[in-house]
């Protein structure tokens, strides 16, 4: 297969129009001595013999019949309506909408994401999309030090291990320190030469932060520090207090949990919201809404592109270019689908079943909960048989907890458990089963 | 697509009271009081997101899709964005529940890892470098990436190089990502033909500060450098490390590879070079190879192409961390590889050619009627201006009536090296008949340019929106709604 329409005779006809007696003579600019004969790759494949190999592959990656894993991406139940409007090719076999007048689709739909994204989380405003979760925050650590023009950023304990990686990768780079604090470290460490404050809430071990109290503790000590919070399962803000309805000044979060399928980790989708005041540092591409010049229609247009690489260059407020729209769409049309109401109950849900094992598991011998504060749809357990534990879920083809020594080897026989409103009351029942052997 | 011209309502006014949630049922196990479990100061008052009926929703995006324009709607010869058509099967392949529903932190990963390792060791072959990673999200991301593993070479190496050199006719990404990996920018002008200044060049690299340098090639006016050779060579005298921008790799498949023109690091876009598609802007893909030498910066996880390098001496001691969280964007890894397998050696080959045929039976109808600064046989792509154009014509103008015919318009205003620049990229997915449509288009618009300028000027006229106001977007912002 190579999806190439002309036969011979129409490469001749184009030869001769070209002017040329052969394709070859079209890389008389290529020195022959890196010209290559052909390629050291095996022959192609027909469509048929391609999907059955590719199907056998699939086949050798794990399918379960429930999962109990997390920690940065999570099973939620994704209406059909998703999928079939992803699957509409004017949409996904579309560029980034640079002639606005023949994209107005893809234009609309951002704008109603950026619209959505506003009202979920209570933020001024929200862009286009960004990467992923981990690199929406390392951007919004990076324009902390460009707006207070300090180097030095604060990270309360708790971050996606992941998300801390990345973040350090773009801070040396730019020379910019990272330092760690606890909740009650805050207070102490914080000053006027912090470029940021960055928490995750829930955090990594699935704890709700109490938002309003840490950013007191800051704020009590000085002003100039932005506060940075980042998210990795948002379905949470169906029923938790949003950030903008605190003082936060830029909020970052992973949209996977908003209609896009794990496929082992991405494409997933990064939310990038901020507030007004810092519209002319957010980096990304932005939707905006305008007016026909010649006319009175409505219409949506890419706009405050002086931001941006390819009109600032190396003065651009960041590098990114094509980000992550087809996801944005998902995210889209998966809240609109579930509605106020849906989004309440997905997050209820989540709470609801979560805490309910978190009980049955702190009763049983031998197995501790670690969680001090109240917690979303993760926690954390410990017990010296959590070998034996995650093994048993495993033999019954459930996706096992995280065994959280992977990312903190001082954490012994500790794991991170999910649970969402995937998990039915039979999926449970043999989870807590298999602890319950454990004891 | 639809041209009928009304205003559209948003998804929110379709919003019903009384629209039920169809999707999520009620919680089947014993439930506690919400208070009980978080504190009521931390629960939110109101979720202002509407409740739309699930017909409404699909109607409305049916009806946007309608007035949005892909690759499978017409030829999109946005120039250095590589539109090619998006083959179905790659579709079906990662919707495939042992692609799309496997988690990243599972241990039973035999077939994501294989088909990573499988990637890595093709892409060797057709790049000529040695390991790859995965994490970047798109070609920028590829950029930066690639930027941080120069950064840390030459930290490694006690070495204060803190310059890139980056030409003219660069993508605007390239001094973007120097810069956030803290280099500071020499921007080198093209010469006469389009290409490098070697003396220059040359020049710069004396100074000892320089890093190295960030070339895309064929460049962004189509250009082969005839140079490259010395380029590298001269970049690698002055211990610098030369950086390929992949955008522009597709003419190259199964000619040569950017491996043999001397390159240490290159970053590829899979959704331009291998087919995946691009949604509107992303997802993308934008893999980093390097050379076997830079193996110990690469960020993890890794994945090593070439089979000769042994894998138990690797030590990534000086690895520059992560990119992105765990290990890319896997779906489109999947299309990528789906895609290379069915087109194997020869079809990859017909790849490059065709895509370069293609381009220069384009420019050889067209560069009669408009302005071609340069004057040569292009690779993929090539550039006309609006100089010379009569009654005030704009690029803008020319691009917003080809839209009229039903088709998209090439990239304009870049290189900016070009005033006025129309960037035409075919690929080598379009048929004769689609090639001679666009062609004569834009002679018929040419020809309107002489009889009816003003017609031309107000263009679109058959879209679903005339021309869109940009000053007024940037100048009162209205973000949401």
């Amino acid at each position: 297969m190579d999806f190439i329409p002309h036969d011979k005779k129409v490469i001749k006809e184009i030869l001769n129009t070209i002017g040329v007696e052969s394709i070859d003579a079209l890389f008389s600019d290529i020195p022959n001595e890196i010209k290559i004969d052909k390629l050291e790759i095996d022959d192609g494949l027909f469509e048929s013999d391609l999907y059955n190999e590719m199907h056998k592959l699939s086949l050798k990656n794990g399918l379960y019949s429930s999962s109990f894993l997390g920690a940065g991406c999570y099973y939620h139940y994704i209406p059909s309506s998703v999928e079939s409007i992803l699957s509409r090719s004017e949409f996904y076999t579309s560029y980034t909408p640079y002639q606005a007048e023949a994209s107005q689709g893809n234009l609309q739909a951002i704008y109603e994401y950026q619209t959505l994204i506003t009202r979920l989380t209570e933020m001024d405003i929200s862009n286009a999309s960004m990467y992923d979760g981990s690199t929406a925050l390392a951007e919004a650590a990076l324009i902390s030090t460009v707006i207070t023009r300090n180097n030095r950023i604060l990270i309360l304990e708790g971050l996606h291990p992941e998300y801390l990686e990345v973040l350090k990768t773009y801070c040396w780079a730019q020379d910019i320190e990272l330092e760690f604090c606890t909740e009650e470290e805050i207070a102490n460490k914080i000053n006027d030469d912090y470029a940021s404050l960055i928490f995750q809430n829930p955090n990594f071990f699935g704890e709700i932060e109490d938002t309003g109290k840490l950013i007191n503790q800051a704020r009590n000590k000085t002003s100039k520090p932005l506060i940075i919070e980042c998210m990795t399962d948002p379905t949470c803000l169906g029923i938790l207090k949003p950030p903008g309805a605190y003082d936060i000044d830029i909020f970052v979060a992973e949209g996977q949990s908003f209609g896009i399928p794990p496929s082992f980790g991405g494409p997933g989708l990064g939310i990038y919201t901020t507030k007004k005041k810092y519209l002319r540092k957010t980096p990304g591409r932005l939707v905006g809404k305008t007016k026909e010049l010649y006319g009175d229609k409505i219409g949506y247009i890419l706009t405050l592109q002086t931001r941006e690489q390819h009109i600032r260059r190396e003065k651009a407020i960041s590098n990114i270019c094509t980000n992550e729209a087809l996801m944005a769409l998902a995210s889209l049309i998966y809240l609109v689908s579930l509605g106020s109401k849906g989004l309440k109950k997905v997050a209820y849900n989540n709470i609801q079943k979560s805490n309910y094992v978190k009980r049955k598991i702190d009763k049983l011998n031998n197995f501790s909960v670690l969680n001090q504060k109240p917690t979303y749809n993760e926690f954390l357990i410990k017990s010296p048989n959590i070998d034996r534990f995650l093994d048993l879920c495993e033999q019954d083809n459930l996706l096992a907890p995280l065994k959280i020594s992977i990312y903190y080897p001082e954490m012994e026989n500790t794991a991170l458990v999910c649970i969402t409103e995937e998990n039915s009351i039979e999926d449970i029942q043999l989870f807590l089963e298999n602890a319950q052997k454990c004891v | 697509m639809k041209k009928v011209r009304e205003n559209r309502n948003l998804i929110f006014t379709k919003a019903f009271e009384s629209a039920e949630d169809n999707y999520i049922p009620d919680l089947d196990i014993p439930s506690s009081n919400l208070d009980d479990i978080i504190p009521k100061n931390l629960l939110r008052d109101n979720l202002p997101i509407p409740d739309v009926p699930e017909v409404e929703i699909v109607r409305h995006y049916t009806d946007l899709s309608q007035i949005n324009y892909g690759v499978d709607s017409g030829i999109y010869p946005l120039g250095s964005c590589t539109m090619k058509y998006n083959p179905k099967i790659n579709e079906k392949i990662v919707k495939l529940p042992g692609f799309s529903i496997i988690h990243p932190l599972q241990k039973k990963n035999e077939g994501a890892i294989l088909l990573m390792e499988e990637l890595s060791q093709l892409l060797h072959k057709i790049t000529g470098m040695d390991a790859f990673t995965f994490s970047p999200a798109a070609g920028a991301h590829g950029e930066l990436t690639g930027m941080f593993i120069l950064k840390k070479f030459f930290e490694q190496n006690g070495n204060q190089k803190n310059k890139i050199i980056v030409p003219d006719s660069a993508h605007g990404t390239n001094p973007a990502s120097a810069k956030m990996a803290g280099f500071s920018i020499i921007e080198l002008n093209s010469n006469e033909h389009g290409e490098i200044p070697l003396e220059e060049l040359e020049f710069a690299m004396q100074e000892g500060d320089v890093a190295g340098i960030m070339l895309t090639n064929p460049n962004t006016l189509g250009l082969f450098d005839r140079n490259i050779l010395k380029i590298t060579e001269i970049v690698h005298k002055y211990d610098g490390l030369c950086y390929y921008d992949g955008a522009n790799l597709n003419p190259m498949l199964g000619i040569c590879r950017p491996g043999d023109m001397g390159f240490d690091i290159l970053h590829l876009n899979l959704h331009k070079t291998f087919s995946t598609p691009h949604g509107g802007g992303g997802p993308g893909s934008g893999p980093v190879g390097i050379k076997e030498g830079l193996i110990q910066f690469l960020p993890e996880p890794y994945f090593i192409g070439n089979e000769k390098i042994d894998k138990e001496k690797i030590n990534i001691s000086h690895s520059i961390g992560k990119m992105k969280s765990f290990w890319g964007n896997f779906g489109i890894l999947v299309r990528a590889y789906a895609y290379i397998r069915a087109l194997g050696k020869n079809g990859l080959s017909r790849v490059g050619k065709v895509s370069v045929l293609n381009a220069n039976y384009l420019r050889k109808r067209l560069q009669e009627f408009y302005h071609l600064p340069y004057q040569r046989i292009c690779q993929h792509e090539f550039v006309l201006s609006d100089k010379n154009f009569p009654n005030k014509i704009t690029a803008e103008d020319i691009a917003k009536r080809i839209l009229d015919y039903g088709i998209y318009a090439p990239t304009v205003y870049f290189p900016l090296i070009v005033d006025g620049a129309l960037m035409i990229e075919p690929t080598e997915t379009e048929s004769k008949e689609a090639l001679d449509y666009f062609a004569e288009t834009m002679i018929r618009i040419y020809q309107e340019t002489q009889n009816k300028p003003e017609f031309v000027h107000k263009a679109p006229h058959n879209t679903p929106v005339g021309r869109l106001d940009a000053v007024l977007a940037a100048r009162k912002p209205v973000l949401k709604e």
